[in-house]
């Protein structure tokens, strides 16, 4: 240790004032200014500049990836290999039964006019930016307006159910995703049909909220949205219950929810991007 | 003294390693902040002012690559890089003390700081979760990054004198 100088400069901090000034004149003008503002605007054209660097990035460390998820798979042991193909069996099993109810289904459908539903055009997207911040929960993809993506958009995996577009350029959008902690998403419990939210959080954790006590999901549940709101379509899945803890006192029990998109190595990913009439094979959800 | 290139070039490759790398380096879900390490180095390498406008203009880069709202970095790093300079120039350390010192306080404010920033815009989460699960991880790993890279990025930012030890840096 050492003594510091004796008389340490005094400065005035005339910069920092005007600095901190202008920053609160920027965050004014940014809640009060539209989507079509400056500072909006400034945010979609850095989106636009930066999405190749992402997209460089992306590719330079692929490889770096790919060689921890070949370690990952040489780790799986004997055990894990035989319950997977148990698993298998069961799932194709599963599966035969599942396309026949679906044949059943059509045909009652048809047979008592029921509504169509909606059927959406599966956009294919590459994940090109994971989130910069630790304070979001947002990825950026690499579609845009070009592409007719618009915010608002649902996004999702073949596990289930991403997020939400929240906002486009023309050659990439940002997707919020449902673990982020402004996040909320109108689901059902598929086996009670209890309704319920799931809401992300600061960890990117999922939690089941405002779920009746009376019709309690059990460990194993499969939440799917329940596409009240408009936002999301119906029967899309959004995770399975890892724990409920129905405690005393609290209104509502306090359910965990563990999402199936693997959000921190995910690579693509599928935009909903409207409703269609006619499309070929394999566009259509 | 810094020529004003060698800075731009730092936060601009900051900016692209924060694009490209920060989020393939995060450690259990905490990215760092690496544009906030170059603030810090050059507030503590030149002093509050150059440190101040350092900080927003990193600020201002970083709030229009996130989806917060826009001025919350830039008026919070602006301060980081004033109190950083502001630190090491009152600080009784030496060696490699003071840019630890001055490391662990900034990276803390810097986070601590945004989290009251939302807070008080209404956009931020539960402050107590956060502080625990994002504030004090990220300072850690943000502190410990500091002491990695500011020998090399110190030497970097300050050309008018040669230094050839953490010492010297310091």
């Amino acid at each position: 240790m050492r003594i510091g100088q004796s008389n340490p400069r005094r400065r005035k901090p005339i910069l920092l004032i005007v600095l901190v000034a202008i920053s609160l004149v920027m965050l004014t003008m940014y809640f009060r200014e539209s989507d079509a503002g400056l500072l909006h605007t400034a945010r979609r054209v850095t989106l636009e500049v930066t999405s190749p660097i992402a997209r460089l990035g992306t590719i330079i460390t692929s490889p770096v990836r790919a060689v921890g998820d070949y370690f990952e798979g040489i780790g799986a042991s004997r055990e894990r290999v035989l319950a997977l193909e148990q698993q298998n069996e069961e799932l194709r099993a599963r599966l035969a039964e599942l396309e026949e109810a679906r044949q059943e289904n059509e045909r009652l459908r048809a047979l008592v006019d029921f509504a169509e539903e909606r059927k959406f055009a599966k956009l294919g997207a590459k994940v090109i930016r994971r989130p910069v911040s630790i304070w979001e929960g947002v990825i950026v993809i690499d579609r845009g307006s070009d592409d007719d993506v618009e915010p608002g958009m649902p996004v999702i995996a073949a596990q289930g159910l991403v997020g939400q577009v929240a906002d486009v350029s023309s050659n990439s959008a940002t997707v919020r995703l449902i673990s982020d902690q402004q996040s909320g998403v109108s689901v059902i419990v598929q086996s009670t049909r209890t309704p319920g939210v799931v809401r992300g959080s600061l960890d990117g954790s999922l939690s089941l909220d405002f779920v009746d006590r009376a019709y309690l999901p059990v460990e194993g549940d499969v939440v799917i949205t329940s596409g009240l709101g408009g936002v999301y379509p119906s029967g899309i899945v959004v995770g399975d219950v890892i724990s409920v803890d129905d405690r005393h006192g609290e209104l509502y029990p306090r359910i965990k929810v563990a999402s199936r998109v693997p959000v921190d190595s995910i690579e693509e990913v599928f935009v909903l991007v409207g409703a269609v009439v006619d499309a070929d094979p394999g566009e259509i959800e | 003294m810094t020529r004003w290139w060698t800075t731009a070039g730092a936060l601009l490759g900051a900016l692209v390693l924060q694009v490209m790398i920060a989020p393939h380096i995060a450690v259990f879900g905490i990215s760092p902040n690496l544009l906030l390490l170059v603030v810090i180095t050059l507030a503590f390498v030149e002093g509050p002012s150059e440190g101040a406008t350092a900080g927003f203009v990193a600020g201002l880069l970083l709030d229009l690559l996130s989806t917060g709202p826009i001025g919350a970095w830039a008026l919070v790093m602006s301060v980081t890089g004033y109190l950083s300079g502001s630190l090491k120039e009152n600080l009784f350390a030496e060696g490699w003390l003071a840019p630890v010192t001055v490391g662990i306080v900034a990276a803390l404010t810097a986070d601590l700081v945004y989290l009251l920033v939302v807070s008080v815009l209404g956009v931020g989460p539960a402050f107590g979760s956060a502080i625990v699960r994002l504030v004090l991880p990220r300072a850690v790993y943000n502190a410990v990054l500091v002491m990695l890279v500011y020998p090399w990025l110190a030497r970097f930012l300050r050309t008018d004198r040669s230094m050839k030890s953490f010492r010297r840096l310091a």
